[in-house]
């Protein structure tokens, strides 16, 4: 059955290609065909000083129309050659003669411009270059440092990375991805330091998409992860500039969208996930903290419900005296098992966090307050809930954030939910399965190939001075080794050998 | 991939409320009782009693049955209360003397063997009537049980020489060690009062003879905690605080005397004597006085053990070493109890300051 | 997801650091668990230290083997030293060996934590969880099971750290270490140092992974790395043991390295050894993994289908096979409480013997082809 699916799929793919490898010369009427009903495009017929009479064929919401008098039509009612092309003052002027060359440009913001005297097809880019400021990136937010992020255009998000990388080495390729949406791609990559093999599976990655709609990066990497059903992202977003930059530095590759305000950035571990740019902002002791602290709390997350659970269902010898009180004592009257107890406890905490993620921001405070309080209160007064169990559920919605990933963030809500439902059946050996197997995994995916788990298995002991503990920068003189550089590294020679 | 999907299924499926085949522990529905107390009953019986339920505030009452098992005792409670009895924090164990004097080590075999029950239990002999004890306290002391677990477990923690505090694993170490005794701390126990008595002795696993609050202070100070936070010294009118000792034992080649020199050093905590101890002659006649005393009692206590023929004060781990091949207990135990004793104290006493 | 399935690809050479973590880890597996119980006597200090020099002299000559060509080229290089049908047949025995290794170790594990966490619990449960843990970790392919190991390692390393306390003296009793020479040398001493030698028995089994491991000059490094390291951890666990129970007690515990974590006490939880009993499961999962994979790489071999691309029924009807071998013996003839019942001593037998014997009889074949040529 599938089988058949994919076959019609294949033949649709034919049947396009077959469409665009016939070079129908353009002309108005096909135009004008092409164009019905696209109540945005319009085509003028002008006449020049000397009587050259033209045309311009556009789609209005698609160019700059104060540019589209300046640069064109004024040059060209007063221009008296006979090749008034020249005329024309912007930068890109192409000739063009197939019908699907034209609608590429049109469609892409270009002005066509027939001269009816010789019957030439002209393609001048005037592309609205409507677009937000750049902003400071709210997803990832730091104190210190640069505070630009990325916009929708990728021409401005290229500048934002080349301003801080001026080297030619840079590379960008361009790319196409999406059968309707035709967004720009490029990938971003500095020739002789990044490895040449990855540069390669990428490339290929890209250009085996095959998709009707690419919208955002999240599209693009759905087709070019090696791991579709893990819950890890194997590629990371992010809408920093600085940050790209600083993963080209080190060897890796960047794939812009255009139309997306975030960048993928691959081959990524496991690690990168909680690694965070104002790592690199504080004092390596600091931040070698704070980044121990983002494991601990990601550990934490996922394992302190279950745990609750475990204990409280099947290892009760396992308590101090102590807590054994308060436990007994919260939990005598209640209704519900550990184990349904914590689901309900979860969800409504799941829900409580979506409902404030997509309202506005003053509404989800009150959500925040309703939710976290009045709840979570009421539950234990009425006897549904334990107040440790509130207690442990509060830190551990606040734990996963920690983690700097948003898309990590949700992945342990569900690692959680998987972890409790081992922990109710085998208690603590339960939450050991639920571990080992999620090592297992990790140690099983790969990102553009490359190990996921990278420094630790494979083990790459040098690398770990940016793993667990961020060591300070002058000691990092080489570039991370599962990366496989081209270069090796960092500091010039002479000076940083050992 | 599928089969791990469907792995994860099956554990939705039996998770829910309680798994299958795992007994139910679930903190709510048991009853974890932290102390047992054990006594002789009627007709050869055993009398175990507890207090129920354990580790909540709830109203307490006491349990007591006449078993023939221990293991028994369990399921009669069971059988009684609506809670399922379990044994995992199960932390103390009292063991009443009379019963001491029949057995001990069965008992403390069942509990060893049940993996639930931790080896930090703590054993104690009681003299006199706990349960008495327990009825009475009941009513005036709602967590009556916990309380006690934390005495013990605070004097544990720091072996500060007040009481010979013992848990099951320091206790059958002991039994099976060829060259040391078991003891254990002895309560005296009536209506209003739970008072330490001393040490037990035991003689391999047999409960042999105890000694009183005065002579423990010397076991402490030689043998237990080689510390006594405060060692008061009736007859001279002194008491000494912070006490810390120093022992070195040493057998002959011959098997026929022991030296014992014993290095202490404290400071006097009070003094109500008619010497002027802030003298120094005075003084150096009381440090004087104090290390007879102190090796008056200490001798007493090892021929005591002597004649017991017992080592709780493990003298003859002494007589150890790397490459000689170690003797038989009994051997030992012969040599041990002809052996002429020589105990040698000095005692540093900190100036004392107003 | 990709849908081929393939369990024998190679992308990478493993180094080193993956050969001391599996030849360590290999090492630790089970036998270290009651081991102390048999040797009791302070002085079999020397006895462990004794036949871990022999058994890095077995090294030795295993590494010849392993720095062979005929290694490298794994299946291809059997044949050339022997010939396809004595491959065949050592690949038949080898499922032998496998398969009891891997029920013995498994059904060890399950006996652990039936008598430490679940005393009421069904084993076959337990069995099949573990059994398809290590089916999932296996089909991820060889080469990410071997580079599990180091996870493997780097999880439970720390573990013979929680065993400072015993050295320390509440707890600790020196006398229990005396005396350190022998009185007279009985049969159960030897009977200990077989058992030494056994527990140490594991890094043979890297003959099966020639592909991935290299490169040469780097094999005989790792191996001895990793074989001191378990014997200094033999030596480690064994001292503790002694020092908390001294030798009388020590003969009558049942597990002595799990029995007496029971003692510590964390100011969180209490009963450390339940947490690292199932901390532990990591390696014996990742064992069962790649011995998973060997007994079907060796029943393809015996079954002459080694050209035949790997596919998941197969491999899924081999480790339901070992599943129900398991279930069969564990439910009939597996002995309980005993802990050197049938099974156990056989295990013993047999990873003796094939630790003395796989790298000797190697090396020879390979000097006979060497004269022969």
């Amino acid at each position: 059955m599938f089988r058949k699916k994919k076959r019609t799929a294949a033949n649709q793919k034919k049947n396009e290609e077959k469409n665009r490898i016939t070079h129908e010369a353009v002309t108005l009427d096909l135009l004008k065909q092409v164009t019905a009903k696209m109540d945005d495009a319009e085509i003028v017929q002008r006449q020049t000083n000397n009587g050259v009479s033209f045309s311009l064929v556009y789609i209005q919401t698609l160019i700059d129309k104060e540019r589209l008098n300046e640069a064109i039509i004024q040059p060209l009612l007063q221009s008296k050659e006979q090749t008034f092309i020249q005329g024309i003052s912007t930068c890109s002027v192409l000739r063009i003669h197939a019908i699907e060359e034209a609608k590429e440009h049109m469609l892409f913001g270009s002005v066509l411009i027939h001269d009816h005297e010789k019957n030439e097809w002209w393609a001048v880019k005037l592309e609205n270059s409507l677009s937000r400021a750049i902003e400071n990136s709210e997803t990832e937010t730091i104190m210190y440092g640069p505070k630009d992020s990325f916009t929708e255009r990728i021409e401005q998000n290229v500048f934002m990375i080349r301003r801080r990388l001026p080297v030619t080495e840079l590379k960008a390729e361009k790319f196409q991805a999406g059968s309707n949406t035709k967004t720009q791609v490029q990938m971003l990559y500095i020739e002789g330091i990044a490895n040449p093999d990855i540069v390669e599976i990428a490339r290929e990655n890209i250009s085996k998409v095959n998709f009707d709609l690419i919208l955002e990066a999240s599209n693009l990497s759905a087709f070019m992860d090696d791991h579709t059903h893990s819950l890890f992202p194997q590629f990371m977003q992010t809408d920093r500039p600085d940050s790209c930059a600083y993963s080209l530095g080190l060897g890796k590759i960047i794939i812009l969208l255009n139309n997306t305000p975030f960048a993928l950035i691959a081959p990524i571990t496991f690690f990168h996930l909680f690694q965070s740019p104002e790592d690199y902002v504080h004092r390596w002791v600091i931040a070698s903290f704070l980044r121990s602290l983002r494991y601990f709390s990601f550990f934490i997350a996922i394992t302190l419900i279950p745990l609750y659970v475990a204990l409280t269902t099947h290892h009760y010898q396992m308590i101090p005296l102590q807590i054994l009180y308060v436990l007994m004592e919260s939990r005598t009257k209640l209704p519900f098992t550990p184990f349904w107890e914590s689901v309900i406890m979860l969800v409504i905490i799941e829900i409580i966090k979506e409902a404030s993620l997509r309202m506005p921001t003053k509404t989800s405070q009150t959500i925040g307050v309703i939710g976290g309080i009045v709840i979570g209160q009421a539950a234990v007064e009425a006897g549904f809930a334990s107040k440790v169990l509130i207690v442990l559920v509060g830190i551990s919605a606040i734990a996963c954030f920690l983690v700097p990933n948003y898309l990590v963030t949700k992945a342990t809500t569900v690692l959680q939910f998987l972890i409790l439902i081992l922990a109710s059946f085998l208690g603590i050996l339960g939450i050991a399965f639920g571990l080992i197997l999620l090592l297992a995994h990790l140690n099983g995916l790969s990102s553009l190939k490359q190990p996921f788990f990278a420094p630790v298995a494979p083990l790459y002991w040098r690398d770990w001075k940016d793993l667990f503990v961020r060591a300070p920068l002058p000691w990092a003189k080489l570039r991370p080794e599962y990366l496989k550089t081209v270069k090796k590294w960092r500091v010039s020679k002479g000076e940083g050998s050992e | 991939m599928k089969i791990f999907l469907s792995i994860l299924c099956i554990l939705l499926v039996f998770s829910g409320c309680s798994s299958p085949f795992v007994e139910n522990n679930t903190v709510e529905e048991i009853a974890p009782v932290t102390f047992w107390s054990l006594n002789k009953g009627e007709g050869g019986k055993l009398e175990i009693t507890t207090v129920v339920p354990p580790v909540t505030n709830e109203k307490k009452k006491l349990f007591t049955l006449n078993v023939d098992l221990l293991k028994q005792g369990k399921k009669e409670f069971n059988l009684r209360f609506y809670r399922e009895l379990k044994l995992g924090q199960l932390r103390m164990l009292i063991i009443n003397e009379k019963l001491a004097k029949k057995e001990v080590i069965t008992l403390i075999d069942t509990i060893l063997s049940d993996p639930d029950v931790s080896p930090r239990l703590f054993l104690v002999l009681v003299r006199g009537s706990f349960e008495d004890f327990l009825e009475g306290e009941r009513k005036v002391q709602k967590n009556l049980d916990y309380y006690l677990y934390r005495m013990f477990r605070h004097y544990e923690r720091r072996n500060q020489g007040e009481m010979s505090i013992v848990n099951l694993h320091e206790f059958m170490e002991k039994v099976y060690s060829h060259y040391s005794d078991p003891v254990l701390p002895i309560f005296k126990a009536d209506k209003d009062n739970f008072t330490y008595e001393g040490t037990a002795f035991f003689n391999e696993n047999k409960y042999v003879g105890s000694i009183n609050k005065r002579e423990d202070q010397m076991f402490q100070l030689i043998a237990n905690d080689h510390y006594l936070k405060n060692l008061p010294i009736p007859h001279l009118n002194v008491s000494l605080g912070q006490v810390r000792s120093k022992v070195i034992m040493q057998v002959d080649d011959q098997f026929k005397t022991l030296n014992i020199q014993v290095k202490v050093k404290g400071r006097i905590d009070e003094y109500r004597g008619h010497r002027n101890i802030l003298s120094r002659s005075e003084m150096n006649r009381m440090t004087h006085d104090i290390e007879s005393y102190f090796q008056r009692e200490t001798v007493g206590l090892v021929k005591e053990t002597q004649r017991l023929k017992i080592e709780p004060l493990e003298v003859g781990a002494h007589t150890l070493s790397p490459l000689v091949h170690p003797m038989t207990r009994r051997e030992w135990l012969d040599h041990y109890e002809k052996m002429k004793v020589h105990v040698k104290y000095s005692v540093k006493i900190e100036p004392l300051s107003l | 997801m990709s849908s081929r399935f393939r369990l024998f690809d190679r992308t990478a050479v493993m180094g080193s650091g993956y050969i001391f973590a599996m030849v360590n880890r290999m090492q630790m597996l089970y036998y270290v668990l009651i081991l102390p119980k048999h040797l009791i006597h302070p002085y079999m200090m020397a006895g462990i230290l004794g036949v871990g020099f022999l058994s890095q002299i077995n090294l030795l000559i295993l590494a010849k083997y392993l720095t062979s060509n005929y290694f490298v080229l794994g299946y291809r290089g059997f044949v050339q030293l022997f010939s396809e049908k004595v491959v065949r047949l050592f690949a038949i025995l080898g499922i032998f060996f496998i398969l009891i290794k891997v029920i013995v170790t498994t059904l060890g594990y399950v006996e652990i934590v039936h008598q430490f966490m679940f005393p009421s619990m069904k084993t076959s449960w337990l069995i099949f969880v573990l059994m398809a843990s290590g089916f999932y970790i296996a089909s991820q392919g060889m080469e990410k099971t071997i580079r599990l190991s180091i996870i493997g390692f780097l999880a439970t390393i720390w573990v013979i750290l929680v065993y400072i306390p015993y050295f320390l003296p509440p707890i600790a009793e020196t006398h229990h270490l005396y005396p350190l020479v022998p009185g007279e040398v009985s049969l159960h001493s030897w009977y200990g140092l077989l058992m030494v030698w056994s527990a140490l028995s594991g890094p043979e089994y890297l003959v099966c992974l020639g592909p991935w491991i290299g490169p040469k000059e780097k094999i005989l490094k790792g191996m001895s790395i990793g074989n001191a390291l378990s014997v200094f951890e033999y030596l480690v666990l064994f001292v503790a043991c002694l020092l908390y129970y001294g030798s009388p007690y020590l003969e009558k515990i049942s597990f002595p390295v799990v029995n007496m974590i029971r003692y510590l006490q964390s100011p969180v939880f209490e009963r450390v050894d339940l947490i690292l009993i199932s901390l532990n499961m990591i390696y014996f999962l990742y064992l069962i993994a790649l011995f998973l994979l060997c007994l079907y790489g060796a029943i393809r071999i015996a079954a002459g289908r080694i050209n035949i691309k790997t596919n998941r029924k197969g491999f899924l009807g081999s480790v339901i096979a070992v599943f129900i071998c398991m279930l069969i013996i564990n439910g009939w003839f597996w002995r309980e409480g005993e802990e050197l019942n049938v099974w156990v001593t056989l295990q013993l037998w047999l990873g003796a013997i094939t630790y003395l014997l796989v790298p000797s009889v190697l090396v020879i074949a390979m000097r006979w082809k060497r004269g022969r040529s």
